[in-house]
């Protein structure tokens, strides 16, 4: 039991690393892809072949894995970044199943449709967790930066960035490279956790399932994202274990939840709040707001 | 050379002549207002100068530099800054980081520093943020730093525009009906705004403005435009006594 739990937990902290990659995408930039998961197969692929198939030490290899899955994404960027916002998605779905079928045919390097095994286990429950932490915290500073505030400019209204010398393009190549670049590594762990890698994993649908964790937990808000990653990431494995009767509506229940997240908080169940506003210095600064306010208000009477 | 040379521009979408042959010249301390009734194309001569999209025919001189077909951004990074008619401001950002936003592009740390917390991106984090809150208190915006702008009325959010604007630099600024939807208080208010930006800053300035008293007021130049063509260029004086002018705005005198 023990040990299944601990299996739970690691592959929902890879999500979370995941999802934290679609929150700058998605969340912060306003880009929907549907071929992010391809970068998580690039990831554990490439990271997979070098150490088992050229001896390559793990860091080393998560590094080049990285990499590549950058330079791949940067080639997929350059046309676009200068879409429209709609078409990001099909360009996207497009590369992301030709990198599927592309692992699919080179039979000889991937093992084809029935997968590539023998990887060392090497990511334990303190990996993933230290991991897990160190995205999120990369990805917070991110979203405070002056990158994350073009981002979100960005996102908010294209021409009024420009207008105030905001390079468009760069911004959202920037958002979609440190996005690859997190998606890759989730994939790097995923790899080394589950020994085993096979392109059905790295569908459409699993882009498709991490957009949705933002939505749920909500899209201008990181930590709703890894809230969304967290529970929808949890709910079929709570449901599977504990709730045993209820196995079989597992799509149900979770169909019916986002249903009901999106017609009755569109902007996801933590809106746009960040759990960083408890922290001690922004009480402080509320509450000397509302003092001010109430003096204000006092003085005018 | 003046500091904007916009010289015989012509813009049409599909068979709708925006502008034809608009012609200004501004230095700085000047301020241009253009006039003239609805779909006379003010706001394509703002867009054209600004380079949302650039002028079918004629050029703009920015400074000396030709900036005709350039990218917008870089417009605005050569010393262009412009507010918008329906006001366009970032949403999920507060007042002081709609600000931030102008300030960024100018910011100098890396992407490093974009995901850590390093010296560096402090220093310019708080560099950043002196400059914007100066500009927000040169437009008395300084007690709503953390606020979001959706939460407040029209004419702060217009003082807000204008403080981004500034935050650009801009050695022009383009000021697209600042006055629209604000109240009497508040367009004496920003009148007084704009001259003291016109003799503090070194500035030119552009005012698309349908309130006349405003732009009659404060206006070095008029330019007044009708069905995309110039009828008439002059002091307010001039202009408002000119018979084609009264034309456009009054209609024509029965015989």
């Amino acid at each position: 039991m023990a040990a299944l739990i601990q299996s739970i937990v690691i592959q929902i902290l890879i999500t979370v690393i995941a999802v934290a990659g679609i929150y700058v995408l998605t969340g912060l930039t306003g880009m929907f892809s549907l071929g992010s998961a391809a970068f998580m197969a690039i990831g554990s692929y490439a990271s997979g072949l070098l150490v088992v198939r050229l001896g390559l030490p793990v860091p080393v290899a998560f590094v080049l894995a990285i990499a590549l899955s950058v330079l791949i994404g940067f080639i997929v960027g350059l046309p676009t970044v200068r879409l429209r916002r709609d078409y990001i998605s099909l360009v996207t779905l497009g590369f992301g199943e030709a990198i599927i079928a592309l692992l699919n045919s080179a039979t000889t390097l991937t093992g084809g449709a029935n997968g590539f095994a023998g990887i060392p286990r090497v990511v334990t429950l303190p990996v993933a967790i230290v991991s897990a932490v160190v995205v999120v915290a990369l990805v917070a500073w991110f979203k405070t930066s002056k990158y994350g505030r073009q981002c979100i400019a960005v996102k908010g209204d294209e021409l009024a960035a420009k207008a105030m010398g905001v390079n468009v393009p760069r911004v959202k190549m920037i958002a979609f490279l440190v996005s690859v670049a997190i998606t890759s590594f989730a994939g790097c762990l995923y790899a080394f956790y589950i020994t085993f890698v096979d392109p059905s994993t790295f569908g459409w649908k699993q882009s498709a399932e991490w957009v949705i964790m933002v939505f749920f937990g909500g899209a201008n808000s990181l930590t709703g994202s890894i809230f969304g990653a967290l529970f929808l990431g949890a709910l079929p494995e709570v449901l599977r274990s504990l709730l045993t009767g209820l196995e079989q509506y597992r799509t149900i229940i979770y169909a019916v939840l986002v249903l009901l997240i999106i017609n009755f908080k569109p902007s996801g169940v933590f809106g746009e709040w960040e759990i960083t506003q408890l922290s001690p210095k922004n009480l402080a600064k509320r509450r000397a707001r509302k003092a001010a306010a109430k003096s204000k208000k006092g003085g005018a009477q | 050379m003046a500091l904007l040379e916009v010289k015989n521009i012509y813009k049409s979408f599909g068979g709708v002549k925006a502008i034809q042959d608009f012609s200004l010249e501004a230095n700085t301390g000047e301020i241009h207002g253009i006039i003239g009734p609805n779909g006379a194309g003010k706001t394509t001569i703002f867009n054209v100068i600004s380079g949302v999209y650039p002028a079918d025919e004629g050029s703009v001189h920015l400074d000396g530099q030709d900036v005709t077909k350039m990218e917008q951004y870089k417009i605005t990074r050569l010393g262009m800054g412009r507010t918008f008619q329906n006001i366009r401001l970032f949403k999920g950002l507060t007042v002081l980081e709609n600000v931030l936003c102008a300030f960024d592009p100018q910011s100098h740390y890396s992407l490093l520093g974009g995901l850590l917390p390093l010296p560096n991106r402090f220093k310019e984090e708080k560099r950043g943020r002196e400059i914007c809150e100066h500009h927000l208190e040169t437009v008395g915006l300084q007690d709503y730093l953390d606020e979001k702008p959706e939460n407040l009325s029209y004419g702060i959010q217009r003082r807000l525009e204008i403080a981004r604007a500034l935050t650009c630099n801009p050695k022009v600024l383009l000021l697209d009906e600042p006055a629209a939807g604000l109240n009497p208080t508040e367009v004496g208010e920003l009148t007084e705004l704009i001259q003291m930006l016109s003799s503090t800053m070194d500035l030119a300035i552009l005012l698309i403005e349908h309130r006349l008293e405003l732009v009659m007021s404060i206006s070095h130049t008029i330019h007044v435009q009708n069905f995309g063509k110039t009828i008439a260029v002059g002091t307010p004086a001039e202009v408002q006594h000119n018979p084609e002018v009264i034309e456009a705005y009054l209609g024509k005198e029965d015989e």
